[in-house]
């Protein structure tokens, strides 16, 4: 499994600390601002312009065994390696057990990014992704949901 | 560097008080679909203990590979939000609602979320009832128990349920039932009836 070098400059972080660049020539493979469009403060956030720079441009390969409400835990045995400040966000959430869904929603990552994001990061040994024995819920288990639910006022 | 290995000391240490490691739940969900506006975020938000959290989903995701850079930058991309609640069944169990927009374009998405799931719960509204054909025509399709809950948040109810039920021409055992999506034990009752059909299948499929 390969990164990309955290020593490159990032340029997902800031795309509004270079807005020189939205004039320049947009050579291909470049860094490319979105241009043409008045950025609003709520559009500053990267992962609303760009989301899948963060992946290095991959838009599938997600694991389909990862579900939106997958849960995911950090494994901590792993050893710490240097990891996108995206992934460090999410080993850093999932010290209790938690969603891909949740992780998106509280990382403000698009769903697709944090689905592939939470596969490398479990390809690379530090997370670990609970993937369910059988897909489809057992009578027992539906049972005690609507017991729990039941429950509830 | 150091300091990522600190950090994990730390956690390596904090973990010797904990017996073991937190076992993760298993995760079940349940699906509410609908059109714009007809409250499936006031659904979600009845039922859950947490305020709805929502998540994006980018609809040009395809666009947006490394091959193809200059399509990213002119496309315009639609951002599909969908907002989902959770509710702790026990420390075991953990029951995830999902609420997502039934237009027939965003049906691409469904196939990713429905996969597990126990069923949907799909809302109506009655003054734009068509709004709700695409997701009843999937979940049929893809024989996900399904429940056609008319929402009566306006206090009123322009048509019985017999003519709902007329007008989407479900099946027999397709139940239809009102709720209001501001009351939790109202949306409380409706996913029981969900579930209800949920388990009818799932004793079905474990018979066969």
């Amino acid at each position: 499994m390969s990164y990309s070098d955290p020593d490159d400059p990032a340029p997902p972080a800031r795309p509004s600390v270079r807005p020189f660049l939205q004039s320049g020539p947009h050579a291909a493979g470049g860094y490319r601002p979105t241009p043409g469009r008045e950025m609003s403060p709520a559009d500053e956030q990267t992962t609303t312009l760009r989301p899948f720079v963060i992946t290095s441009g991959r838009t599938d390969g997600a694991d389909p065994d990862i579900g939106m409400e997958t849960q995911v835990t950090v494994n901590h045995a792993a050893a710490p390696v240097r990891l996108s400040p995206e992934m460090r966000a999410i080993v850093a959430l999932c010290g209790d057990p938690l969603s891909v869904a949740e992780i998106s929603a509280r990382l403000r990552l698009h769903l697709g990014v944090t689905r592939i994001l939470v596969g490398d990061l479990r390809a690379a040994g530090q997370l670990d992704v609970h993937v369910l024995d059988n897909d489809t819920p057992d009578p027992e288990t539906i049972m005690r949901v609507i017991r729990g639910l039941r429950a509830i006022s | 560097m150091d300091f990522e290995q600190s950090a994990d000391r730390a956690r390596g240490s904090a973990r010797v008080g904990n017996d073991r490691p937190k076992k993760a739940p298993v995760p079940v969900k349940i699906i509410v679909a609908g059109g714009f506006g007809v409250g499936k975020t006031t659904t979600v938000g009845a039922i859950s203990e947490i305020a709805p959290l929502t998540t994006e989903a980018e609809m040009t995701a395809a666009a947006v590979g490394i091959d193809d850079p200059g399509q990213a930058v002119t496309k315009t991309t639609t951002t599909i939000a969908m907002d989902f609640g959770v509710l702790t069944i026990d420390q075991t169990l953990k029951l995830y609602i999902f609420g997502t927009p039934g237009q027939p374009r965003f049906a691409f998405m469904w196939d990713d979320l429905i996969k597990g799931a126990l069923g949907a719960l799909v809302v109506v509204d009655t003054a734009r009832i068509d709004d709700c054909y695409p997701a009843v025509d999937y979940f049929e399709r893809a024989g996900l128990p399904f429940v056609v809950g008319v929402n009566t948040f306006n206090g009123q109810q322009t048509y019985s349920l017999e003519e709902v039920r007329w007008a989407l021409a479900v099946r027999e055992d397709v139940p239809v039932l009102s709720f209001d999506a501001r009351f939790r034990a109202s949306v409380r009752d409706a996913l029981l009836v969900v579930l209800d059909q949920a388990l009818d299948k799932a004793i079905r499929a474990q018979r066969t």
